[in-house]
């Protein structure tokens, strides 16, 4: 009787697991393999030149390439999956990475979780605000660390 | 042509990467969601956050906000938990959430995961710690 119940626990667990993980992949695939695509023409095409020299004033700041304004935009934007398949075709180095990481980490699908944080009764607009200027903080800081040592 | 179809090669090794990750931890995800009646039991209190805070905050921080967004809403709308509490709380995990995945999908595109860890531990410690004391002391001065 027991065993059966934990049985069925277990494979419950797995099978919600599965579904959420799935369901996750099936998200990452509409996002990735389009922003992918686009980033390689725009590459192909010398637009990333345009547009990395753009960012280039603000992101000197971060010590990051222009260009990486644009993976960092899709994760405020869009999500974490759309910022890595940007970011991975422009073969950035370790610290690069890592900085743009910290940055998204502490701010990204901003669409999503700031509703999620309305939902608690906390100010969210200050929420918001806060996580922006924190990550930006937090990627010049980090930027600036790197560089000392 | 052959630019679109190295893409598609490329963002598809990159996928089968993030769902070797992704998969085992959406499953753990789920073992850990019943694990949280352990949690409640225990008495502890830091920075204004109290054993209450300890279900959302846990959930946060190791499943993050998307996924845990049921468990936490619920968790601190139901114990009638101080605002300033739930602040508190937001604040710790508007910086530092769903820190196993977001820093393993990073480390694949070749991020320092230790330092993404750490350095993310520490500001939401640091700003807590802020936030606590300009919330919870302001009246007493």
């Amino acid at each position: 009787m027991l065993k059966e119940k934990q049985r069925n626990f277990i494979l419950n667990n797995l099978k919600n697991g599965l579904f959420n993980g799935f369901s996750v992949i099936l998200l990452m695939v509409k996002v990735i393999v389009p922003c992918y695509i686009i980033i390689e023409l725009v590459k192909h095409f010398g637009v990333i030149r345009v547009i990395g020299d753009f960012f280039k004033p603000f992101m000197k700041y971060f010590g990051l390439p222009g260009e990486a304004a644009i993976s960092i935009i899709a994760g405020y934007t869009i999500n974490l999956y759309a910022a890595i398949a940007v970011l991975s075709p422009l073969n950035l180095s370790t610290k690069d990475v890592t900085i743009v990481a910290l940055i998204l980490g502490i701010s990204h699908s901003l669409s999503v979780e700031t509703p999620v944080t309305q939902k608690t009764g906390v100010s969210s607009w200050m929420l918001f605000c806060l996580r922006i200027l924190l990550s930006l903080l937090a990627g010049a800081g980090l930027n600036l660390i790197w560089t000392l040592f | 042509m052959d630019i679109i179809l190295a893409a598609l090669k490329n963002s598809a090794i990159l996928t089968g990467q993030l769902l070797l990750i992704i998969l085992p931890l959406t499953i753990s995800y789920e073992f850990l969601k019943h694990r949280q009646q352990t949690l409640e039991e225990k008495k502890w209190k830091i920075f204004g956050i109290s054993s209450n805070g300890l279900v959302p905050l846990v959930t946060g921080v190791i499943i993050g906000l998307t996924y845990g967004a049921g468990v936490i809403i619920h968790s601190i709308r139901s114990s009638n938990m101080d605002k300033r509490e739930a602040f508190l709380i937001m604040l710790f995990l508007s910086i530092c959430h769903a820190i196993i995945e977001d820093t393993l999908i990073f480390v694949v595109i070749g991020a320092n995961g230790i330092i993404l860890v750490v350095t993310r531990f520490f500001l939401a410690f640091i700003f807590t710690y802020f936030a606590y004391r300009w919330l919870f002391f302001k009246k007493s001065r």
